[in-house]
């Protein structure tokens, strides 16, 4: 199927040997919003890396609109990954920030002007374009953030924690920002969080990660009503 | 509230912490802006009037400013080879993991921390006559300078780039590559940027220690090759001229000032532009070149860092082709009939009994200094911190041959008569040690939360107890570390001691240099085995500094 992610079997060691992840076992259609949902330590951030590509598997495939992609490198990929802590170019202003990915795809001055005010708009940054990013408030930098990932029209977005490092209230309002400008796009999205509030909010489909294992996949409604042992409705706090 | 509406001046009158300040204010007006302005008094007067006769003496003269040319080239050059030395390896430092790695690193910045003189008598065992390098001679003196200026130097570049270099391995450049950078264009649109000024930072400080370097030019560079530095004591101790003795120290303090400017604004960059290191990102060697690559940096280190000490220890232990004491011994022994002769051991005694003392001078000054940092950040004004914190620091953007021949023209006559005192020697060194000092404990000491103080306040605790109950134990280590810098570095201090020690009361790197200075293999010996001594001494130090040091920006 057309920009189908697929992982088979895949396994992860950490160098002592211990497994951050075991045989995980997933298939995105285009357009799914998947949330990935674990405490610290289940093997969100690693699986986000593995179909990445900033780390190799230690087995198993991962393939993208049927070409496998365990080979590729991360720059060959053409997917989106918004980091935790944003990863903003500090030495670089808000536009040169969201051109970068298009700079690096060749586009002419013109595209890539006229691509930035786009995403400018959409994550209403129109104005801060040549704000230095350090004088942005936490806010401010994630939607940096997210518009430097979407600018190149990513295949497959992926955002790892992208509201833990803003306080209680901004996270309350920017998630809902968030998950109205990803609804807006048809594009396959993988959201890692620990916060099952902000899993149910950003995806139609959530599987839940405990010690590198996926425990269970559903929709919010499925997870909630069925929680498949003990340990995902303690969790879940049911 | 209190903090605006309590005048400043009452809050510094009530507290101990601001009275603490004033034991390094009298301390820096009495033996460095004394001094100082003692140097730019005899530049511009002549009994009691302007004189500017010396202006012709420099600009004039044809070989004052080949002196200021080859001051300026052969510290550009320095650094430019160090940098070329240096930028392979921070690579490899700062990309790969690797077996040994740690013990590299140690090896790779001991040369830093040696004296100058233990460097220029390692360069001459390794490449003097019986060159210990596969019989590698060089005679040229300023290949010799080069040479130790790289080794001097390398660790102090590596360090920096290193340290810069690896912060940029985390989610910075894998966002980049996320976002389609392939690895060149990592490196050319966020690697390069981001470390530029970490790179000129770095470069900087190796050019004002390549420009203010003193015992290397001395004894490497002979009577052909002097900078600014060796005419400043060639003029003042050789020829007697003061008057331009005192000038050139003043176009060195310019010069290093401006420098010392330069430094601060890159390094202040590279602060800003420093991305927060998330984690380690260190990969392990895979491919064949790889290996490759981490295998010719440590042999080049092992070359560069170990090979010149290796050659000294040799050279102390050996006498006509076979293993001796003989130079250890010697120096433990009277050989010269002369009543003027000091034996070496004295000057193993006379340098610790002043570094010991310029331990606690330093110490005592570093801490008053540091506290009262503090006060001033946290109940006063940190304007106050920015005002105070780079006047302290000055004596390191100060050449200590200048502060040593200030010292020795101004402190020789009332109202501050120690010509004769033996007090001058601890003195310089305490001012050469106490920046590094300040700068291991005022980490560790603006690390202490307010909370905890205030905790103990409120618990009934005065300022006085809360010293020595919550601050001085937390802040042990760094103290400890600023004590073996102040003792290492007061241990091998050559440019401040040449102008301040007396005849009879040499320390090691003086007796280092006079050995140097005469004929005879007994007295090239003595100096490879006291300078041997020196080495270990300066090495074990740094070691225990290593241990104790905490990692922060601010700090060395």
């Amino acid at each position: 199927m057309e920009n189908e992610l697929v992982l088979e079997h895949i396994n992860k060691k950490f160098d002592d040997g211990s497994l951050i992840l075991q045989d995980i076992d997933l298939r995105l259609k285009q357009g799914t919003k998947l949330s990935v949902l674990g405490p610290s330590g289940s093997g969100k951030t690693t699986l986000l890396r593995l179909i990445a590509g900033l780390e190799n598997p230690d087995s198993g495939h991962i393939l993208f609109n049927g070409q496998p992609m365990n080979d590729c490198p991360p720059h060959k990929r053409n997917f989106g990954l918004m980091f935790q802590e944003f990863a903003l170019f500090p030495h670089l202003n808000v536009f040169n920030n969201i051109a970068f990915g298009l700079k690096m795809k060749g586009m002419d001055k013109a595209q890539i002007e006229s691509r930035v005010n786009e995403m400018l708009l959409l994550t209403g940054l129109t104005g801060l374009q040549t704000r230095h990013v350090d004088d942005l408030s936490g806010g401010e930098r994630q939607r940096v953030a997210l518009a430097r990932t979407l600018a190149p029209q990513p295949s497959l977005l992926m955002l790892d924690e992208p509201l833990s490092s803003l306080d209680r209230v901004l996270r309350k309002r920017l998630l809902i920002e968030l998950t109205t400008i990803i609804s807006k796009l048809n594009i396959t999205t993988i959201f890692v969080t620990h916060d099952h509030e902000e899993a149910f909010a950003a995806g139609n489909m959530v599987i839940v990660m405990n010690t590198g294992q996926i425990e269970q996949t559903g929709t919010p409604d499925e997870l909630v009503q069925t929680p498949k042992n003990q340990w995902i409705k303690e969790f879940l706090g049911l | 509230m209190d903090r605006t509406i309590t005048p400043i001046k009452k809050r510094l009158q009530l507290h101990p912490y601001a009275l603490a300040g004033l034991v390094p204010a009298c301390f820096f007006l009495l033996f460095y802006f004394y001094p100082l302005s003692g140097i730019f008094i005899k530049s511009f007067f002549q009994k009691g009037k302007i004189d500017l006769s010396f202006l012709d003496q420099v600009f004039a003269s044809t070989r004052m400013m080949k002196i200021i040319w080859f001051t300026f080239w052969q510290a550009g050059l320095s650094t430019l080879l160090t940098l070329i030395c240096a930028l392979p390896c921070a690579f490899v430092l700062s990309h790969y993991a690797f077996k040994g790695k740690k013990l590299i690193k140690i090896l790779s910045s001991i040369p830093f921390v040696l004296p100058a003189v233990v460097v220029a008598a390692a360069f001459q065992a390794c490449f003097g006559n019986n060159g210990f390098f596969f019989g590698v001679k060089i005679e040229h003196p300023l290949v010799l300078i080069l040479l130790a200026h790289i080794f001097y130097n390398f660790s102090v570049m590596l360090r920096i780039i290193t340290g810069f270099w690896s912060s940029l391995q985390g989610r910075t450049r894998e966002a980049a590559m996320v976002l389609g950078a392939s690895p060149v264009q990592v490196f050319l649109n966020i690697t390069l940027p981001l470390l530029k000024p970490a790179i000129f930072a770095a470069s900087t400080l190796v050019f004002i220690f390549c420009f203010s370097s003193f015992g290397i030019i001395l004894i490497l560079g002979g009577p052909g090759y002097s900078t600014i530095e060796a005419e400043i004591y060639r003029q003042a101790a050789h020829l007697f001229n003061l008057p331009l003795a005192s000038f050139l120290s003043l176009i060195q303090i310019g010069f290093t000032f401006a420098l010392m400017w330069i430094y601060t604004s890159f390094t202040k960059r590279a602060a800003r532009f420093s991305p927060v290191a998330e984690y380690s990102n260190l990969k392990k060697p895979v491919f064949l070149w790889e290996k490759m690559i981490i295998a010719s940096v440590v042999i080049f280190i092992v070359l560069l860092c170990v090979v010149p000490l290796l050659a000294l220890v040799t050279k102390s232990l050996t006498h006509n082709n076979e293993l001796s004491f003989i130079f250890y011994e010697a120096l433990f022994e009277n050989r010269s009939d002369s009543i003027f002769y000091i034996p070496p051991f004295h000057a193993i005694k006379f340098s610790l009994l002043f570094a010991g003392t310029a331990l606690v001078i330093a110490v005592i000054t570093g801490v008053c200094a540091a506290f009262f940092i503090r006060f001033c950040d946290r109940k006063i004004d940190n304007r106050l911190t920015s005002f105070f914190d780079p006047i302290f620091m000055l004596p390191l953007s100060t050449s200590a041959v200048t502060l040593g021949f200030g010292i020795i023209i101004t402190l020789d006559k009332p109202p501050l008569n120690l010509r004769t005192s033996i007090f001058l020697i601890p003195i310089a060194h305490a001012l050469v040690g106490f920046p590094f000092v300040l700068r291991s404990i005022l980490p560790a000491l603006r690390s202490i939360p307010e909370h905890l103080t205030d905790a103990a306040s409120v618990l009934g605790a005065s300022p006085l107890k809360i010293f020595k109950a919550v601050d001085l134990p937390l802040i042990s280590k760094a103290l400890v570390a600023g004590a073996i810098f102040a003792f290492t570095i007061s241990l091998g201090e050559f440019g401040a001691t040449i102008f301040t020690a007396r005849p009879e009361t040499p320390t090691i790197p003086v007796a280092i240099y006079r050995f140097l200075g005469q004929p005879g293999a007994m007295n090239y010996g003595q100096a490879m085995a006291i300078s041997t001594i020196l080495m270990l001494v300066t090495a074990i130090g740094f070691v225990v500094i290593e241990n104790f040091r905490i990692e922060n920006s601010e700090g060395f």
